[in-house]
């Protein structure tokens, strides 16, 4: 087992990785910038090494610097949490090369998964459902219509570098292809440094629903269940919930299966979320998250694991210990993404958290690095807290995260807890019944009110 | 800046010996300096942290203190422009690049910093008298971390 591990990364989940590699023994190593020496999981690693100015280019993203202090701290492991590094090939290569352990999936899956064209190929092969769409890159737009013209309208176009919900255009006719076309190219060079296009068949109304996967390095691969995560607002998940409600246990099953097998043929190891579009009964896969992902959380709850830690674990080449009849789901978790901004304008709040007071009591969970005089630096994503709560029912589950939620106070800065609290009564979500365009419009109307 | 105290920069025995002064004596707070520092440890109610974390590990309620001499007006400390180890001599055995009390000019070499195996310069920013230096040979340092002090 590893004796020291570097935490990549800030915020909420650098705190989160803390707690796990504390809870197994392991000395931690908090890389930091200047603007997070005052953050609360710096004051509880055991180390800390200021590794660059703000921009995250030069300190969360600064490879060499994130390098150079796992070599002076001589930490045996790096962690690269979610966002920054995670998901950079090149990165989890060179943690390799320099002797250590890269807590998480390998370079190759990595890459494979980074690239959504390849990624697709991949499903494919896997058998993995995946979305009516061209066989691989569209490198000109009469291409791109005659594929059209094949899978049907309306359509979209994807960045193959891109991913997240980022660089993408929908077109409902060849006259708003053809525009489309051209502008997600030169976006797509502009934001990604790649041009390289492809096209999949437009769903109206469908919900994202993704699967947790955890494999070992000995073979050894379970599926968590599901998430349904179709509560965003210009593709920025806001509220995530483990089960879905639109599935019943014969397709959550089936689904989970299709997931785990792909993975066994694909010899994956760590940790691994297969994003899929659910409409009409089927399920079509878009994209695989090869890292830890932000609502972790709410799969934690129903399966009653750690996830860090099972990461931690199997990356030192430990085995699972566990098959997938001994996974068992209970209950209900949901998962509030807040943020420092203003409930109704979104404007950003960095600023001063002058009062802090925290929701507890049982199936109550917070993960968040705010503590009273706490800083929110302005220079980051603006995510400063996730309220998660588990319940025996989705009933429960909302009953809780009602009281949580008034209960929760962050004094001093503009929150999203207003927005979350909003939703929680709104009937569409307390049915279960929405669809990844809902939030956006339940959003704008409120706007227009 | 790490805010906790790192070994290096401590001089052990010497808080111990005051630690043990202030148990022996019952003094709450003992103050002791030459040569332009000086070291402060008293009988701490909480460690200076934020009301509602624990406190850094090791510090077993002893503030430890270096007292910042008020640098004078013309004084710039530079700071470390990357995280690595710090060398203040070209190569192992070889006379150091500068001491305290040394003229410097700009652009001149006063240590190297190696990361990855790359040894980068650190070069002084205009000319002056180096006043104070702040690091050993062969110690890892982090970015902005203070370096030496040139008036």
């Amino acid at each position: 087992m590893f004796e020291k591990v570097l935490i990549a990364n800030r915020g909420e989940i650098a705190l989160r990785i803390h707690r796990a590699c504390r809870e197994m023994g392991i000395g931690t190593v908090a890389v930091h910038s200047t603007a997070d020496a005052d953050a609360m999981h710096v004051r509880l690693a055991d180390e800390s090494v200021c590794i660059g100015p703000p921009p995250a280019q030069q300190s969360y993203m600064n490879i060499p610097a994130i390098l150079t202090a796992a070599a002076i701290s001589n930490a045996d492991a790096i962690h690269p949490g979610y966002g920054f590094l995670s998901e950079n090939a090149n990165f989890a290569t060179m943690v390799e090369e320099h002797g250590f352990t890269f807590i998480g999936p390998t370079p190759e899956h990595i890459r494979i998964m980074g690239n959504k064209v390849a990624a697709k190929k991949a499903a494919l092969d896997a058998g993995i459902p995946v979305v009516k769409g061209s066989d691989g890159s569209v490198d000109s737009e009469e291409l791109a219509l005659e594929v059209a013209k094949e899978i049907g309208y309306p359509v979209i176009v994807k960045a193959s570098a891109g991913g997240g919900g980022r660089g993408m255009k929908v077109a409902n006719s060849p006259e708003e292809l053809r525009k489309g076309f051209k502008t997600a190219k030169s976006e797509a060079l502009a934001v990604f440094g790649n041009g390289e296009l492809y096209i999949e068949r437009f769903l109206s109304h469908p919900r994202h629903i993704e699967v947790q996967i955890l494999a070992d390095l000995h073979g050894n691969v379970v599926h968590l269940g599901e998430r349904d995560c179709s509560l965003q607002r210009r593709h920025q998940k806001l509220v995530e919930e483990a089960p879905s409600p639109a599935l019943n246990d014969k397709e959550r099953d089936e689904i989970g299966t299709i997931a785990r097998n792909a993975m066994v043929s694909l010899g994956y190891r760590s940790v691994g979320t297969l994003e899929f579009l659910y409409q009409d009964g089927e399920f079509n896969f878009i994209e695989m998250n090869t890292r830890l992902q932000v609502e972790h959380p709410v799969t934690e709850m129903i399966c009653g694991m750690d996830l860090v830690r099972e990461m931690v674990r199997v990356s030192a080449g430990a085995p699972l210990g566990y098959s997938q009849d001994e996974i068992h789901f209970s209950g209900h978790a949901i998962e509030c993404r807040i943020t420092a901004e203003n409930p109704t304008t979104f404007l950003p709040s960095p600023g001063r958290v002058v009062d802090y007071h925290a929701p507890g009591g049982l199936g109550v969970r917070v993960d968040s690095a705010l503590y009273s005089g706490y800083v929110v630096p302005p220079h980051y994503d603006s995510m400063i807290a996730k309220l998660i709560v588990h319940g025996s029912t989705r009933n429960e589950c909302l009953m809780r995260l009602r009281r949580a939620l008034g209960e929760y106070v962050i004094g001093g800065l503009d929150t999203t807890i207003a927005l979350h609290q909003r939703l929680v009564t709104e009937p569409a979500f307390v049915n279960g019944d929405y669809d990844i365009h809902w939030l956006e419009r339940f959003v704008d109307e409120e706007s227009t009110d | 800046m790490v805010k906790s105290p790192r070994v290096s920069d401590v001089n052990e025995d010497l808080v111990r010996k005051l630690a043990r002064l202030l148990e022996e004596t019952g003094l709450s707070e003992i103050e002791y300096g030459k040569d332009g520092w000086h070291m402060r440890v008293a009988k701490a109610l909480s460690a200076p942290v934020a009301p509602a974390v624990a406190p850094p590990p090791g510090n077993d309620g002893i503030q430890v203190e270096d007292d910042p001499e008020a640098l004078a007006e013309n004084a710039d400390v530079i700071t470390s422009p990357m995280v690595g180890v710090v060398y203040n001599t070209p190569e192992p055995g070889a006379p150091p690049f500068v001491k305290v009390g040394d003229k410097v000019t700009a652009s001149q070499t006063l240590f190297l910093i190696e990361a990855m195996k790359v040894f980068n310069p650190v070069e002084a920013p205009r000319d002056g008298i180096v006043v104070r230096i702040m690091v050993s040979n062969g110690t890892p340092v982090e970015f902005d971390e203070p370096l030496l002090v040139i008036e």
